[in-house]
């Protein structure tokens, strides 16, 4: 009996952990790694940001299935692709991670461009930014600004700057996203200085501004700011492009604002990771992806500025007469991207938490 | 005969207790000497962290900025205890009381809410309290209020929605207590002349001290870390310990520091379940 219960204790512990083990991390499918003509594709990123229908139009057009891996920020994305890369074949992050990832090597596989016959179809105002200059790492996904929106039948001021934020008509009423580098840089913004600023006597300046703000704020959230603009919540609202999109659809009473000043700017890109295991399938999905179609469907439903060019004429009416997507090039004209600040990023979280507590 | 069988299930209990133990070593022990050694590198300029022994991430905390984060923190998690044991006390003792039908029903109604996710629970409260929420349509409908008052996003809502989430362990812990108390010493204090007040607070208040003290700690250590609550019904507008430790992570990308947070806030959590150990002198919570 003794010997039988060691046996099976031994046994439930190595089942025990190894069941955890699996479950603990979403992994992709590790069957295709043996097979060089695998029908499978692992994508790696946020929740919800491919429509259904277009991963299901490549799975018709080419018969390789997407396993669907999310990540709830750019930062989980790295770290797990640094222990390294488990899998996945197409990751989509922000320009940032991208830039740091590509400093950090053997993380990002050089794109053969050659094999995308849709190369073409892309913008070249998104390309050639500052995170791959040549173009040797990324495909441009969607891009978006951060912009005010504003209720103009319950806020009785005209605004059309930063400046304008810190009215004080506008007591408790400004919703904003929760994210620091954001914040602070339109805060810079205002004051004339660049997003990325590094000169701590001016983030010193920055932090004082900032924090006669506090009055002003009502909410701060990541995640659907919209729905506080148009539940009435706060009649005002900077938020993500994306975000301004919906709200403006759900009222279109809502007024959208190019801040004069200069707007902040991301691009969030596709790339294929080092050591992906179905590389194949990585380019057919890139140059599904960047088919002029496509790009339109992707874009009208995730509510993002298309970097497709091709797509234009395929994109709905509704897409283009929404103010938060349509955006006239003199405004894109002075933008910004963020970009890691370096050691720098200590004093920003400082700032930061004293607004937060303030 | 009696004595090898003794040690027989001596023996046989500790194979048994064998996964349990690799269990902990796995996801206990190794993670927690990965914090403590991350908490004492560098971070590095830009990603990850560097091999550079320094003690600059404890340093830090005395900034005033984080130290401030750390009073806010003790104060809304004692304000949070208080209230707890406001609302869970009287709870608690008279579901003691009741019959057993009754006190299971009320048992139910307790443990409930668990079998929903704490975030949905949250976004419920949202609903609620916001300005057009249904508390203000409400009370405006029956004509308390002439214009809505402004709850969510305010610190009152940050308090309710974490007395909302952490009140059922102070009743368990306490109902526990209540549960078993020795109902004869109450009536001992009775037939010796003293009033209800006077018997309950030389008795009953001291036969349920384990209880009240292990809710404290149940409700207490958890709130420090809470931090989706103030983001969500606080409107990102407070700023607490678990706040602050998840920007270090995520957003600052200063994982040292917030190891050394995590730290701190460990040792914070042992020294007062240890005090919990001195003035009961027990080693087990009460109501676990």
């Amino acid at each position: 009996m003794k010997s039988i219960n060691r046996v099976f204790s031994v046994l439930f512990a190595s089942i025990l952990s190894l069941s955890v083990f699996s479950s603990c991390t979403s992994k992709p499918d590790d069957t295709a790694n043996s097979d060089k003509s695998s029908k499978t594709l692992n994508l790696f990123t946020w929740d919800g940001y491919l429509p259904s229908d277009v991963l299901e139009g490549f799975t018709e057009k080419t018969g390789v299935k997407v396993n669907y891996s999310n990540f709830e920020s750019n930062e989980e994305m790295l770290t797990k692709l640094q222990a390294g890369n488990d899998g996945y074949d197409i990751v989509i992050a922000s320009d940032y991670i991208i830039d740091i990832a590509v400093h950090e090597g053997d993380i990002i596989s050089k794109l053969d461009t050659d094999k995308l016959s849709n190369y073409n179809n892309l913008d070249p105002t998104y390309q050639s930014q500052y995170y791959d200059p040549d173009n040797q790492y990324t495909i441009p996904f969607s891009a978006g600004t951060p912009l005010i929106v504003y209720d103009p039948s319950v806020v009785d001021i005209d605004i059309t700057t930063y400046d304008d934020l810190w009215d004080e008509s506008l007591a408790d009423s400004v919703v904003m996203m929760d994210d620091a580098r954001n914040v602070i840089g339109m805060t810079l913004k205002s004051m004339g200085k660049s997003m990325n600023e590094t000169d701590e006597s001016i983030l010193e300046q920055a932090k004082q501004k900032l924090l006669t703000l506090k009055p002003n704020i009502r909410s701060m959230t990541v995640n659907n700011i919209q729905d506080l603009l148009i539940s009435g919540e706060a009649s005002v609202g900077y938020m993500f492009a994306s975000q301004a999109a919906l709200a403006l659809e759900a009222n279109p009473d809502l007024k959208i604002v190019y801040p004069t000043g200069g707007m902040g700017f991301g691009i969030d890109n596709a790339f294929i990771p080092e050591n992906a295991p179905n590389q194949n399938n990585a380019y057919l999905f890139l140059d599904y992806i960047l088919e002029a179609e496509v790009g339109a469907k992707i874009s009208s439903q995730i509510y993002y500025l298309c970097p497709n060019q091709a797509s234009a004429e395929f994109l709905p009416e509704s897409y283009k007469n929404n103010a938060a997507l349509f955006i006239p090039e003199e405004f894109l004209q002075d933008i910004e991207f963020i970009k890691d600040v370096g050691d720098t990023t200590q004093v920003y979280d400082k700032i930061w938490t004293a607004f937060k507590q303030s | 005969m009696k004595s090898q069988s003794l040690r027989h299930k001596k023996q046989t209990n500790w194979i048994l207790a064998l996964p349990m133990y690799i269990f902990s070593l796995i996801f206990v022990v190794i993670p927690l000497i990965y914090v403590i050694i991350l908490s004492f590198l560098t971070r590095d300029e830009t990603w990850g962290v560097v091999n550079e022994f320094t003690l600059s991430n404890f340093i830090r905390i005395f900034d005033k900025v984080y130290l401030k984060t750390f009073l806010d923190s003790i104060q809304l998690a004692v304000l949070t205890t208080v209230i707890c044991l406001l609302l869970g006390y009287p709870f608690a003792y008279f579901m003691a009381k009741l019959k057993s039908k009754w006190k299971n029903i009320c048992m139910l109604l307790v443990v409930v809410p668990f079998w929903t996710n704490a975030l949905i629970r949250i976004y419920g409260w949202i609903i609620l309290l916001r300005t057009k929420g249904i508390l203000n349509e409400f009370l405006i409908g029956i004509g308390i209020l002439d214009k809505p008052i402004k709850i969510l996003y305010t610190y009152p809502a940050v308090l309710i929605g974490m007395v909302y989430s952490l009140v059922p362990f102070m009743i368990l812990s306490i109902y526990s207590s209540v549960e078993k108390m020795d109902w004869t010493v109450v009536e001992a204090a009775r037939d010796l002349g003293a009033t209800r007040f006077q018997a309950f607070w030389t008795t009953t208040l001291k036969m349920t001290l384990p209880g009240i003290l292990s809710g404290v700690i149940l409700v207490f250590v958890p709130s420090v870390g809470l931090f989706f609550i103030s983001d969500l019904m606080g409107g990102g507008k407070v700023m607490l310990l678990g706040n602050l430790i998840k920007n270090e992570l995520m957003v600052a990308r200063d994982w040292p520091f917030g190891a050394a947070l995590s730290i701190i806030m460990m040792c914070m959590t042992l020294i007062f379940i240890g005090l919990y150990r001195k003035v009961t002198h027990t080693k087990d919570l009460e109501g676990l």
